[in-house]
């Protein structure tokens, strides 16, 4: 078996812009005993993945490692070329984040097993057909059926190629496996199933396993010792119990608090976050009688290979006026479609009844374009909402100049983008996207959302690729946004944390039928229907290592 | 196409006010939400003009560029003030009967002379007047064509995108020397003729380039997000996708230049040209003519390439710092 252990390791990235040497790493002794599992938490640029690149020499050109890194008792530094190629795989390997890009698309995925046997093992797997044996035995052993060999990755749901990139990882049989951010992409459902298996692995094999996340209740479900990272620094590190039950520091406490526990009367209606947004009004909106949006019996059906599939079927939604209302349900249950379809985006069955303000909802180009107005809605990923080449400036102006609203332009933009709490708003407008963090971007796609003085927005998984603080930051937005100006939002989430923060009333969604709707309070303390039950306790709760006992 | 796409769309780094990176946003500082009437118009414009004198300063940093435009510029300049330089007479065969004939490279000679005694120098000089200007001419036309048609094959789906496409097949795989002689054997002798085959036939791989693009950018999700705001057609097309497709087309543009230039020569070379007029196509048939290579006469040969290779390496350089201007993606590669 093989140890890994880090040494008083500090990386850093030489680097010829303004910014000079970037200190990623600094200063991290880690140890990692064969069988033991540890996790590692921090916030992006926290220096985390740099760190684990770290462990298989897989660190570009212009970082420079002090310090030792020791595989096994030998030092990486030492061997050469051919020696780490005999490591990596053999004795440690990497599940990527974001299993959507790490599998080639054009080949299938038995064959990508079957690669890294190729490569690596050629002592034990000699031949074709022995190759082949393994690649099955390790799509069963991930829990994936025989004929999965033959397909290619876009066949694959996401928690399907989370799963072969596991099964690729496993293949030559290693001592050490790293996880990157393994479950970051997936609904609580399949993060849970990714989960449990990986743990039963660890717990039969006894491999090690070293997992990094920004979600301490997802490391805190798997991993016996935590360490939290911040600024390359090593803040805390413990047992997972101590460390998430009761931190010491300010930092941990922080990242801790910013996953909600369900049912925790502490954290509802109220985002845990250092920069609550501010209530402005004296005497705050709150959800009121008026109807704002609303959907009778909506039904939507593709065309697709198979015939006609229907993924949103009869659902009655109502929205009030400044109603925060959240749509829960896994990846595929018609979430967006939904959105789409009470936008009037998308197309609908002929007997679906949507109704805006009390009136039947526009089909004319004209008249939609000033249903528009009332009705804004927030994308998926603040990074692609954004054209790369538009300033801030221009893409919050961008709807002002589309509805030919002429007046007033700058004070607009500047009144949306303090309203996002984008602050001081002049000092962004000649931004491009590039320079924006993941959290200000989410704030530059809002206020352009909010110069249209909607009346209603729409946002689709606003918080999903953001940091633990930024997503307590933005949701904090929502909420003062209903407060102050009496908007109200549909927020589509697969996370039911978010629901409980800030939502006045949830909607689950299964297959495209609600399951359950209702106050959020009755739904979700006490669930009625068997689904909601699910997704409520597949949410990883914090210190518990719940995975690994269950076990 | 409005005048403003590609210089509008190219953001320069915010101004005075550094760069916000990373999410310390100091919180009611300095409220300037409520500042005095500002014309948003008249901000715009300021910044635009912001805009082009850095992204002038980009491009004077960039010594690659810097240079190809030297290049540009002379050529230019004497295809411009040829007729001052060197009157036409020096071009007239019945005035150099004292002249060596096939005299290498001497002082007397800067580039030698041709089979008929006329200076190379002299026939380059009014070479690069027909060249450049039916280079530059066919390419624009065929750059305008193609990016009007890939656009629409690309924004429009349906019917509408099938017939464009088929138009745009129809032109790829008709051959385009053919076509090109047969347009000039039909119209009227002259550089318009020339500079109409050229963009006739070469404007169809430009569309399908583009059409790809669009395809690609089309998908992404702030075009989505322009149709949540309400945004129709025209909006998107001139908004977003021509901003994003100009990269290409200028990237593409420099190659075409190169390519134009040489079509010029071939379409010179097969006598379709203008027989009146010098270029440096005709220099080189005159060359293959004569049999310069095999005999020796190497000047002869190798001016009008090097003229050639000049300009086009040159439309290259300036063309890879237009592309890193435009797209500040690229510049910190």
């Amino acid at each position: 078996m093989t140890d890994l252990s880090f040494e008083n390791v500090s990386i850093t990235y030489r680097s010829s812009s303004d910014r000079g040497d970037v200190v990623a790493v600094k200063d991290v002794s880690l140890d990692l005993p064969a069988g033991a599992t540890l996790g590692i938490a921090g916030e992006s640029g926290s220096g985390k993945s740099t760190l684990i690149m770290s462990a298989l020499r897989l660190l570009p050109k212009s970082a420079r490692l002090d310090g030792r890194v020791l595989l096994g008792g030998k030092d990486l530094q030492d061997l050469n070329f051919g020696q780490i190629r005999a490591v990596r795989w053999a004795q440690a390997s990497i599940v990527f984040q974001g299993a959507l890009h790490s599998l080639n698309p054009v080949r299938e995925v038995g064959g990508q097993i079957i690669e890294a046997l190729t490569h690596h093992a050629k002592d034990t797997w000699t031949t074709p057909e022995k190759r082949r044996d393994r690649m099955f035995e390790l799509l069963s052993e991930v829990d994936l059926d025989r004929s999965k060999a033959i397909a290619y990755p876009h066949e694959l749901s996401g928690g399907q190629k989370q799963r072969i990139m596991i099964a690729m990882a496993l293949a030559c049989e290693p001592d050490i496996i790293i996880a990157d951010e393994p479950t970051t992409a997936l609904d609580v459902i399949v993060q849970k199933q990714i989960l449990s298996g990986l743990a039963a692995l660890v717990a039969e094999r006894g491999i090690s396993l070293l997992m990094i996340s920004h979600d301490l209740a997802v490391l805190s479900a798997v991993c016996a010792n935590l360490a939290i990272m911040r600024h390359g620094k090593l803040v805390e590190y413990g047992p997972s119990d101590e460390v998430c039950l009761r931190p010491q520091e300010e930092y941990t406490k922080q990242l801790a608090g910013a996953f909600p526990q369900i049912g925790d009367p502490e954290s509802r209606l109220n985002p845990r976050t250092l920069k609550p947004a501010e209530v402005t009004r004296a005497q705050p909106y709150t959800m009121g009688d008026e109807v704002v949006l609303e959907a009778k019996d909506l039904s939507v059906s593709f065309d697709t290979r198979h015939g006609r599939e229907r993924a949103v079927r009869g659902v009655d939604l109502a929205l009030h006026k400044a109603e925060i209302l959240a749509v829960v349900g896994q990846s595929g249950s018609g979430k967006t479609t939904l959105a789409r379809s009470l936008l009037g985006l998308q197309e609908v069955e002929p007997d679906s009844q949507l109704s805006f303000a009390g009136k039947p909802l526009p089909k004319k180009a004209k008249a939609l374009r000033t249903f528009r107005r009332q009705v804004q809605m927030i994308l998926q990923d603040p990074s692609g909402s954004l054209n790369p080449k538009r300033s801030v400036y221009e893409a919050v102006v961008e709807g002002l100049r589309v509805q030919g609203i002429r007046d007033r332009e700058y004070e607009r933009v500047v009144g949306a983008l303090e309203a996002a709490e984008l602050t001081p708003a002049a000092d962004y407008l000649e931004s491009i996207p590039q320079e924006l963090s993941g959290g200000q971007r989410q704030r530059v796609v809002i206020a352009g959302a909010l110069a249209l003085d909607p009346q209603v927005l729409i946002a689709d998984e606003p918080v999903a690729s953001l940091d633990a603080s930024v997503r307590g930051e933005i949701l904090s937005l929502f909420l003062a946004l209903k407060k102050n100006l009496g908007m109200s939002a549909l927020i589509i989430t697969h996370d039911l944390g978010l629901a409980w923060n800030i939502a006045d009333t949830v909607a689950v969604m299964k297959k495209g039928e609600i399951v359950e709707y209702g106050d959020v309070d009755t739904v979700l303390k006490d669930p009625q229907h068997a689904y909601t039950q699910e997704l409520l306790a597949a949410v990883p709760r914090l210190g518990s290592q719940s995975l690994v006992r269950n076990e | 196409m409005p005048a403003n796409t590609p210089a509008e769309a190219a953001p320069g780094k915010p101004s005075g006010a550094g760069s916000p990176s990373n999410g310390s946003d100091p919180r009611g500082s300095d409220p300037r939400g409520s500042a005095p009437v500002v014309d948003g118009a008249k901000l715009v414009r300021e910044r635009r003009l912001n805009n082009a004198k850095k992204n002038w300063a980009l491009f004077r940093s960039d010594i690659p560029a810097m240079v190809g435009a030297v290049v540009l510029l002379f050529f230019i300049v004497i295809a411009v003030v040829a007729p001052l330089i060197a009157p036409e007479s020096m071009l007239d065969v019945t005035k150099q009967l004292d002249v060596p004939r096939y005299a290498p490279p001497s002082l007397e000679h800067p580039l030698g002379t041709d089979d008929l005694g006329r200076e190379m120098w002299v026939r380059i000089l009014w070479g690069a007047r027909v060249s450049i200007l039916v280079g530059v001419a066919a390419t624009v036309m065929s750059m305008v064509i193609g990016t009007i048609m890939g656009l629409a094959a690309g924004h429009f789906t349906g019917l509408f995108g099938g017939i464009i496409m088929r138009i745009v097949d129809f032109f790829i795989v008709l051959p385009s020397l053919l076509l090109a002689i047969v347009l000039s054997s039909v119209l009227e002798r002259g550089v318009f003729t020339i500079v109409v085959a050229i963009g006739l036939t070469s404007w169809a791989s430009t569309a399908r380039i583009v059409r790809s693009q669009t395809l690609s950018v089309e998908s992404r999700l702030y075009i989505e997000r322009a149709r949540i705001l309400g945004a129709g057609h025209r909006h998107i097309l001139f908004r977003h996708l021509l901003p994003s497709v100009m990269p290409l087309v200028l990237a593409n543009t420099t190659l075409t230049v190169g390519g134009a230039i040489i079509a010029e020569s071939t379409l010179s070379f097969l006598g379709l040209g203008d027989t009146s007029k010098e270029s440096w196509g005709t220099i080189l048939k005159n060359s293959m003519d004569v049999s310069a290579a095999t005999s020796g006469y190497w000047w002869y040969v190798l001016t009008p390439g090097i003229a050639i290779l000049l300009v086009v390496l040159a439309f290259t350089m300036v063309g890879r710092a237009l592309e890193a201007i435009i797209n500040p993606a690229l510049r910190s590669r």
